[in-house]
């Protein structure tokens, strides 16, 4: 494990990076807000897409990044790999319930209901309530070891999970807005907002590897700080 | 003419900068904490 | 290979054989899952909601449940008796203990699943004839894939201080792909059409077990602690 000095340097300059994407996020709002067209068909509203599915992306990277790490863990046994997990996961969790929050906001603009039960939603459902799950399962548990393989068991299952939910939503109808961006013959966003949306991707992914890092040496600090307590009682 | 929805694009900004804010400002006063 | 069948088989007969002693688990949870069973059946707006329009939901709910309230049980004899450092010592694999548990749990709520199908059929007054052998192939499928997850995660929260609300809490999200799909299968058969008309939820289903069952038997020794 690191030494406490090189955790608080850690802490340091992840919290100016998060500082700084925060900024970064403010002059997408504005960028967002103020200088992207208005789109006809859905209003305004349809411009909550540029925070919403940044966020969807984050999340998503974010779990899976909790299930590899998870797996390097019960490979390599290196608990700083448990640590990074837990953090990822947490940052997850965080940028899914901007996502879920955001998503029926603009559905209740759009469709006119709150909630759908429909492909994405859904699937961001249940993999939110997993690794809600799975942050409850490491605060029942105090004994570093264990916890760190009972999450690296969960973390690897949830990611396992993950491709059959999307399939069991797919089986299903989907109202959910097809994709513009990525699809094979390319982006059908108008440049400006192509522009915005990738911007707040950028934005938003260097965000959650900032965050993920301050977290990490949060979690370092406070397994230290339990060391030193013990070793003074 | 687009609908009038502008108060629903306000909600989702708002929610957006309150959970990345408050989850930022949680980690910096957590970190403080332990310093 | 064979080694790891025979001690499979020992580990989940002596655990029905504990079980069939007072079967007081068993037929709790049957009772229970009649219980749901009746609740869904009643606790519906019968003009809007038909009875035959409900059944696939409110079986797989029913099973789900009552599965859930034996795979809490999986491990509370061997942690509360600290036999599991036996069982190790004895040189079992992690791979056979797991599928040992895993067969006298599938056993458990088969049994739950064998009597609590005929009172779903007489409720909910289900046309099934023709289909039961298509039903009972969903059912067993279903009840493979809930059942090898749960095993594994009755593992980990016995050794936790919330097992019970931990248990459902990760266990659900695991159980809607499977679930989804039999109440879609279950709808088709119901509704008198061949299987074939659901081969997109029976495939996934299919690979649904496959994979949890082998990333479950590989993951188990991880729940051991040393």
């Amino acid at each position: 494990m690191m030494t406490r000095a090189e955790a608080l340097r850690l802490a340091s300059r992840a919290t100016v990076v998060v500082a700084i994407c925060v900024v970064g996020v403010a002059a997408i709002f504005v960028r967002a807000l103020v200088f992207t067209p208005i789109e006809r068909a859905q209003g305004p509203a349809q411009k909550i897409f540029y925070v919403h599915v940044p966020s969807a992306w984050v999340a998503l990277m974010a779990f899976s990044i909790t299930g590899l790490l998870s797996i390097g863990y019960l490979w390599l046994k290196d608990r700083r790999l448990d640590t990074a997990a837990a953090a990822s996961a947490e940052v997850g969790v965080v940028f899914s319930v901007i996502l879920l929050i955001t998503g029926p906001i603009w559905g209740k603009a759009v469709w006119g209901t709150w909630w759908q039960w429909e492909a994405r939603l859904t699937s961001t459902l249940f993999l939110f309530l997993l690794f809600v799950g799975y942050l409850l399962l490491r605060g029942t548990i105090i004994d570093h070891d264990m916890r760190a393989r009972f999450s690296a068991v969960i973390g690897i299952l949830g990611m396992v999970l993950v491709p059959f939910i999307h399939m069991t939503v797919y089986l299903f109808r989907t109202i959910h807005p097809q994709p513009v961006v990525l699809k094979p013959s390319g982006p059908t966003l108008p440049g400006s907002m192509l522009i915005t949306l990738l911007s707040s991707f950028g934005v938003f992914t260097v965000l959650y590897l900032a965050m993920v890092t301050a977290r990490y040496a949060l979690a370092t600090l406070e397994d230290l700080k339990e060391r030193e307590l013990h070793h003074v009682a | 003419m687009s609908p009038d929805n502008g108060a629903y694009m306000i909600a989702g900004y708002v929610v957006t900068a309150v959970v990345v804010g408050g989850y930022a400002l949680w980690l910096v006063l957590r970190l403080r904490r332990l310093r | 290979m064979s080694d790891l069948v025979s001690a499979a088989l020992t580990i989940a007969a002596k655990d029905i054989r504990i079980e069939w002693r007072t079967r007081t688990a068993v037929i709790s949870a049957l009772v229970f899952a009649i219980l749901v069973l009746s609740i869904l059946y009643v606790a519906r707006d019968a003009t809007a909601v038909p009875a035959l329009a409900l059944a696939p939901s409110a079986l797989w709910v029913t099973f789900s449940f009552a599965a859930m309230i034996g795979l809490n049980r999986a491990f509370l004899t061997e942690n509360e008796l600290g036999a599991m450092d036996a069982i190790r010592l004895s040189g079992v694999s992690p791979s056979a203990l797991f599928l040992g548990k895993f067969g006298s749990n599938l056993a458990f709520v088969g049994a739950v699943e064998g009597f609590g199908i005929p009172i779903f059929v007489l409720f909910y007054d289900v046309p099934i004839g023709v289909h039961l052998p298509a039903l009972l192939l969903v059912t067993v499928m279903t009840t493979v894939a809930f059942v090898s997850v749960g095993t594994l995660l009755s593992a980990m929260v016995v050794q936790t201080r919330f097992a019970e609300v931990m248990l459902p809490v990760l266990l659900l999200p695991f159980l809607i792909p499977p679930v989804v799909a039999a109440v879609h299968l279950t709808a088709v058969l119901l509704g008198g059409r061949p299987l074939s008309a659901g081969l997109g939820w029976l495939k996934l289903l299919a690979a649904f077990d496959v994979a949890f069952v082998t990333l479950s038997t590989l993951l188990f020794e991880a729940t051991l602690s040393e």
